[in-house]
């Protein structure tokens, strides 16, 4: 077969759809071996220890996202709430919340979570609670900064509960003559997220 | 048994936050592969798409000038691009169903939901090299195949027209090299 010709999709045409099988790429890298073969390393394992040699920044990094939240809530303040004020708000807080467990502080994820919910779910942007913005971000920065690291501290997570009961009463409230994207947004997440080991 | 030679890969990261990029960086060099490429918002990972020519896109989904989503669909575009079949990744913190829904309807690969895991990323890049799934383009859609098997208790009707010819079963390879030689 040559090249050219290697590299052409077989198209197969219905009569309202085309389903096609592109040239696969990638079995380049795809290496077969024998079952008993000896695994030279295990490319998971590496990359955990790789990760872990990067764990030491891990506490910076965190300092610089809670920073990153408190300048976005003072923008709020100061500017008022507005598309761009709003967007970077939710823009820390989603970084918090995906990246926070990797850091080190599972427990500040709920409460970025709830951030994020608040921000993205209420009708109005006008009418996001700025008390309840306030809260958020402190409980963030006092988790992080209380090294409040693993799972296990009763506060913290009372605190991200608590938050998270208030934030969700708030949404049910605000979007009580929306039934539909209610439900929408009371569905169970599709996509867990997955246990780091 | 497979193995992915991650060496013969060569990656683009796109991601607004220097942070996770690194993060991502770090995962992928221990996988074994050497060429991974970043961009920290949709149209510098378009450039980069362009440029680089990557075996594998690993996107975010919330970032400025353009999203993760829109960058999809843009890739996602027969003709206007030399790869519009390249597996995307969509690694995000949205996991609530209607994103992950949207995700799928953009054309992308996999999803995977933060906080990231070694194990997680592993299983998505093996995945989708180990198990090509074929496009399919209809008038609105046009990207992997959503299909991802066929379930024989469906009752509904059948929304693709032309027959039972219209699903062509395609061997992943990690099932051909799980079968004896």
């Amino acid at each position: 077969m040559s090249e050219k010709k290697a590299n052409l999709a077989a198209v197969s045409t219905f009569a309202d759809h085309e389903v096609i099988l592109p040239p696969n790429k990638l079995k380049k890298a795809v290496q077969k071996v024998k079952p008993d073969a000896k695994v030279e390393f295990d490319p998971v394992a590496r990359a955990e220890a790789a990760l872990a040699e990067l764990a030491a920044d891990f506490t910076q990094w965190m300092e610089q996202e809670c920073i990153r939240l408190d300048t976005a809530r003072k923008a709020v303040k100061a500017s008022g709430l507005n598309q761009g004020t709003c967007d970077a708000l939710f823009l820390a807080a989603h970084d918090i919340k995906g990246q926070a467990a990797t850091f080190g502080y599972p427990l500040v994820e709920p409460v970025a979570d709830s951030l994020c919910r608040l921000i993205e779910h209420t009708p109005d942007m006008k009418r996001i609670p700025l008390g309840l913005v306030d809260q958020h971000v402190d409980a963030v920065r006092a988790i992080t900064h209380r090294n409040t690291r693993g799972d296990s501290d009763a506060n913290a997570t009372m605190l991200a509960g608590k938050l998270r009961h208030v934030t969700e009463e708030f949404l049910a409230h605000a979007n009580r003559d929306r039934p539909e994207y209610l439900e929408q947004i009371l569905a169970p997440a599709l996509a867990p997220s997955e246990p780091s080991n | 048994m497979i193995r992915i030679d991650f060496n013969r890969l060569r990656f683009l990261v796109i991601d607004d936050n220097a942070h996770m990029r690194r993060i991502l960086r770090t995962l992928l060099h221990g996988f074994g592969t050497r060429e991974v490429y970043e961009a920290e918002d949709g149209a510098a990972g378009l450039e980069g798409f362009t440029h680089y020519s990557p075996d594998i896109v690993i996107t975010d989904w919330a970032m400025p000038i353009f999203d993760g989503l829109e960058l999809t669909q843009m890739i996602r575009q027969p003709g206007a691009n030399t790869n519009p079949y390249v597996p995307i990744i969509m690694l995000t913190g949205h996991s609530e169903k209607k994103r992950v829904i949207a995700a799928r309807d953009a054309g992308v690969t996999e999803f995977l939901a933060k906080p990231i895991s070694a194990k997680g990323l592993y299983q998505r890049v093996l995945n989708v090299v180990a198990n090509p799934r074929a496009f399919i383009r209809t008038k609105s859609y046009f990207g992997p195949d959503r299909r991802r098997s066929a379930n024989p208790n469906y009752a509904g009707p059948e929304r693709r027209k032309g027959g039972k010819a219209d699903v062509i079963k395609q061997q992943p390879l990690l099932d051909k090299a799980k079968s004896p030689t």
